[in-house]
């Protein structure tokens, strides 16, 4: 069986063609992939035949900010239907100013191997 | 004895460079001359925090090629941002430049004072702003809820405010895309994507990580016809386009909506530019330039979104670096080699930049082509001769193509024609 | 005892702002019923701000009388009010004989209307008036100028308020009944209201309000009017407005600048009975450029900034005549009213002059006692960008919120800002904001400072994010946070 992705890695958007075969157990396995200029690109195309996976971006509430949001973000793709459970469980999370990029929000998302980043320094709202 | 109006007028500072604009080219230019040597330097930005358009793109994609990792727009912003606080580099925020004469001269609002500042050189890095509604004349009412995508960005991102909840986008750009997935994820429903092209616009991996993933349609050769709603918008009127983009009767269709987005190009932001009196190129918006991205004016340098729209801002920290090497050389010689050797754009190629070169020294040359080309050969020919190209599987007009150009080939002052042909 | 007004003006435009202004130079009890969030959302805020001499209407006529009348005295006015007027002019052009015929009868009714310095003028001249017009000759006329619509009915307004008179948003008539001791029972969308006298001068509902006064009869259209607007890049070249061979009928399609720098195309569009459609059709953006480009070659797409449209609320005679205005009280069927119906261009100009006219009407039936501590003047906050660079250094240093711009196009800060959102009024939706600072109203429209705008609007007014409005009572902005518990 042919597929064709797009590999959504790096702006690159490389074109892949998967060639796989249904087996027993009705997982497919994978026979070639090719069209991708770097490794990451074969990797992406076995996993999106799978198990589709992505990361995404999104916000937490900052209280006493100079900014009311910090920016956050997944630092390992997780399955794709699973987005919207993340989104809902890092939507609880109030932090309070100041915070730091690179800060660690959640370990371990939703059990996968990916955490969850703050992604924008929020200083303080100074008093005056 | 100083009167107090007398007083109010601050003495004017002097600096060997004002940078007017603290994003992502601002900051690299100011982080390489620093490290050049020049530390007389001011950045001047507007906004309260420095970092530019990066401060609201918080999906990933930034710093691939230069910090190897899938950064988002905030930490490629604070990655250079540490840098300039580490190195000491002066900068203002919250700090308008309301005025630019020739002389180099700047005048410059902040709450602290009204205040002036005399460069020896000055860089522009002040970046795009987006093509409105009104600039394209969409017919119908005005009513709110027509937000280009940028400002829904912010509103989403920075202002922490959901103006949407029906959503028609027109414009497949990357940042109609980016948005497409962003509003989905914040609860909005996106109905659709339009684009009056034949083509996409945006980054495959766009295309695919925002629209197809949230099964968002995406139909080319259409485009928004009618805007309605007196108070909010109720929904827009959507037409199939023909060869030439016009609307092709009896294809009308109404999307009840409240919210359209647009993402329907980038401008070149050269109200300051304009108003010292910089030449610039129609076909980028941006000022022309030579290589050592110096504009018409002496001592006036440019770089990143305000001379042509980047499509990776890692591309644009590089063409900071490049023209702030330029404007160290500038300050130690007082001036830079004369630029008479034309580039011209010929088949095929929407504009280049440079516009002029002095044929001394190799220079990147940046382009795009005007229309999809696939197996195509970018050819830089002087007097018939070839003397640089780049052959490409894929060129679209929405993708900036670069390719080193040696002059050792040169064997004249005639004009460099730039064209693109298919195999 | 639902307290008993003197005098309820309905609609609060130029024209019903003008006379809440001139009403409270005597002891009444005064309140404008406006049914939109701001005074100047219809015609009042949707034309060229031109302020006409008085040569294109019938001798004799309302119109004639009133826009001489208001002409002249629009510099003592703008003195008084603090809005922005200039008298810079204004050419009209011409090629043909026809168009020679033309101009030579509108230059003898504008004489016989008391225009005494409009001028018959011949290439060269047009020329030295308006560099790269196109014509062989023209009509000029100095007293002719230029006032910003919005600030000009807001200070009527702010001015009317100062001195006493109350101004009720969101209110709008729905009925109007004379009680048996002669005073109006009037009912609104918000509540009802007692009052001696009524003005209407609703503008496009005149003939609806005529009616519940029970003067019915007026045939009433909406005579549309589409305009595109052009950078101020544009404006720089144009030092006056250019107009074609007018009729008594219509103006042409016009080049106006405006006094804030940018060009006015237009206006342009037939009529309508449907009082709120402000619709622009796309092949009318055309038309406009291609009729105005007759006159003059500077206009280009990629100068469009925006386009609009306006309503002239124009009376008509049983066989489709356009007629003038009508200015009355009719003591047997609506005693202490004046109805002001079809009043459409000049308007804007007679504004001072129709409302003197009105009063006078009222005078004649009732002694007026004067209002003695009634103040003229009104004054809008200072704009940084007016002062020269001395005094702006100045103006920040006594207030840093003068420091902070947020409009970067047109240069607004946020004192600005600050001062238009604590308007006198009470005025609150974002374009209220936008007409008292010209926040939004550059080339980016918004795309920089419409986020600070609403953020700064929300703050000091403490709306919920889900309140705010943008013009009218259904433009909702927003449908509420993006995350509940931050700002």
């Amino acid at each position: 069986m042919k597929t064709e992705l797009t590999c959504i890695i790096c702006p690159n958007s490389c074109q892949l063609e998967i060639e796989s075969e249904q087996t027993a157990d009705g997982l497919p396995l994978i026979q070639n992939v090719c069209g991708a200029f770097c490794p990451k690109g074969v990797e992406y195309a076995r996993q999106e035949i799978l198990s589709p996976c992505r990361t995404i971006s999104t916000s937490i509430a900052i209280l006493h900010g100079e900014l009311p949001l910090a920016s956050v973000r997944l630092t390992n793709p997780i399955p794709k239907d699973r987005i919207f459970d993340a989104i809902a469980e890092i939507k609880s999370y109030v932090l309070e100013a100041p915070v730091s990029a690179g800060t660690i929000l959640i370990s371990q998302i939703l059990g996968y191997n990916s955490d969850v980043i703050i992604t924008k320094t929020v200083p303080r709202k100074s008093s005056n | 004895m100083k009167t107090p109006k007398e007083t109010a007028h601050a003495q004017t500072k002097h600096v060997d460079v004002a940078i007017i604009g603290g994003g992502p080219a601002g900051l690299a230019a100011a982080i390489q001359l620093y490290q050049n040597g020049i530390h007389n330097i001011i950045i001047i930005e507007r906004e309260k925090q420095l970092g530019g358009i990066l401060r609201q793109c918080i999906h990933d994609g930034f710093g691939l090629t230069r910090f190897s990792e899938m950064l988002s727009g905030p930490e490629y912003a604070q990655a250079f941002i540490d840098q300039v606080e580490t190195l000491g580099v002066p900068y203002l925020v919250n700090a308008s430049v309301v005025h630019f004469s020739p002389e180099k001269h700047l005048t410059v609002v902040t709450p602290s004072g009204l205040q002036t500042w005399d460069a020896k050189a000055v860089i522009l890095t002040t970046g795009c702003r987006e093509r409105t509604r009104g600039a394209l004349g969409i017919p119908g009412d005005r009513p709110v809820g027509v937000f280009t995508a940028g400002v829904a960005q912010a509103y989403i991102n920075l202002y922490n405010r959901m103006p949407a909840k029906e959503v028609v986008i027109l414009g497949s750009g990357d940042i109609g895309l980016i948005m497409a997935r962003r509003l989905t994820l914040e609860g909005a429903h996106v109905q659709a994507i339009f684009e009056i092209q034949p083509y996409p616009n945006g980054l495959p991996r766009n295309i695919q990580q925002c629209a197809n993933d949230y099964h968002i349609p995406l139909y080319l050769n259409h485009t928004v016809t009618q805007i309605h709603g007196r108070n909010r918008l109720t929904g827009v009127t959507v037409s199939q386009v023909d060869k030439d983009r016009q609307p092709i009767a009896g294809t009308d269709k109404f999307y009840p909506c409240d919210t359209l987005i647009l993402s329907v190009g980038l401008i070149p932001e050269n109200e300051l530019s304009r108003e010292a009196g910089v030449a610039l190129d129609p076909r980028t918006n941006g000022p022309v330039v030579n290589e050592f991205y110096q504009t018409s004016l002496d001592g006036v340098f440019v770089s990143g979104n305000v001379l042509q729209v980047h499509d990776l801002v890692d591309y644009v920290s590089l063409e900071a670096e490049r023209m702030a090497g330029n404007v160290t050389a500038y300050l130690h010689k007082g001036a830079l080699p004369e630029s008479s050797i034309r580039i011209v754009a010929k088949n095929s190629i929407g504009y280049t930049v440079p516009q002029r070169i002095s044929g001394q020294s190799d220079f990147l040359l940046s382009l795009r082509v005007s229309r999809p080309l696939t197996d195509c050969r970018i050819s830089v020919c002087q007097d018939g001769k070839e003397i640089a190209f780049r052959k490409l599987k894929k060129a679209i007009p929405a993708q900036l193509i670069q390719l080193t150009v040696s002059t050792d080939k040169l064997s004249s002052g005639h004009d460099l024609e730039v064209s693109a042909h298919e195999n | 005892m639902k307290q008993l007004y003197d005098v309820i003006i309905i609609g609060g435009g130029v024209i019903g702002s003008a006379i809440a202004r001139e009403l409270s130079r005597y002891q009444l009890k005064i309140c404008v019923l406006e049914k939109n969030l701001d005074v100047c959302y219809e015609t009042s805020g949707r034309n060229s701000g031109v302020v006409h001499a008085g040569f294109a209407y019938d001798v004799g006529s309302l119109k004639a009388k009133l826009c001489v009348e208001g002409n002249r005295h629009m510099g003592v006015l703008a003195e008084e009010l603090g809005f922005p007027f200039r008298r810079c002019g204004k050419i009209l052009v011409g090629s043909t004989p026809e168009d020679r015929t033309s101009l030579e009868s509108t230059l003898a009714q504008g004489m016989a209307n008391g225009v005494s310095d409009l001028v018959f003028v011949d290439k060269e001249r047009i020329r030295q008036l308006v560099p790269d017009v196109q014509g062989e000759f023209g009509l000029y006329s100095p007293s002719s100028g230029i006032v910003d619509p919005f600030l000009y009915t807001i200070a009527f307004a702010e001015n009317a308020s100062a001195n006493g008179v109350e101004y009720f948003f969101n209110h709008e008539v729905t009925a109007i009944s004379l009680n048996a001791d002669q005073t109006y029972l009037v009912t609104t969308t918000k509540g009802t209201f007692y009052s001696r006298w009524i003005v209407n001068s609703s503008g496009l509902s005149c003939g609806k309000i005529s009616d519940m006064l029970g003067i019915t009869g007026y045939t009433v259209v909406g005579s549309k009017g589409d305009y595109i607007i052009l950078d101020k890049r544009v404006g720089a070249m144009l030092p006056m407005p250019i107009y074609p061979v007018p009729n008594n009928f219509t103006m042409g399609i016009h080049l106006t600048n405006t006094i804030d720098g940018n060009v006015l195309v237009g206006p342009s569009g037939g009529t309508t009975m449907d009082m709120g459609d402000y619709s622009v059709p796309g092949d009318n953006i055309e038309h406009l450029s291609t009729c105005a480009s007759r006159l003059w070659p500077h206009i280009q797409k990629k100068d469009y900034i925006r386009n609009y449209s306006g309503l002239l609320a124009k009376r008509l005679d049983e066989n489709g005549v356009i007629q003038d205005f009508k200015i009355e009280i009719r003591d047997d069927i609506a005693p202490h009213a004046i109805n002001l119906v079809g009043i459409e261009s000049p308007g804007l100009t007679a504004a001072y002059a129709i409302a003197r006219y009105a009063i006078a009407l009222m005078r004649e039936r009732e002694k007026l006692e004067p209002n003695t501590s009634f103040n003229p003047i009104h004054r809008f906050p200072i704009r940084l960008r007016d002062l020269p660079l001395k005094e702006q250094a100045e103006l920040i240093r006594e207030n840093p919120d003068y420091g902070e711009v947020i409009c970067r196009c047109e240069q607004v800060t946020k004192a600005e800002v600050l001062q238009a959102i604590h308007n006198p009024l009470g005025v609150h939706c974002v374009t209220g904001i936008k007409y008292r600072t010209r926040a939004m109203m550059g080339r980016c429209q918004g795309g920089y400072c419409q986020m600070r705008l609403t953020q700064i609007i929300e703050k000091e007014t403490g709306e919920q994010a889900t309140d705010l409005r943008y013009a009218r009572a259904d433009s909702q902005v927003f449908f509420g946070k993006v995350r509940q518990e931050a700002e």
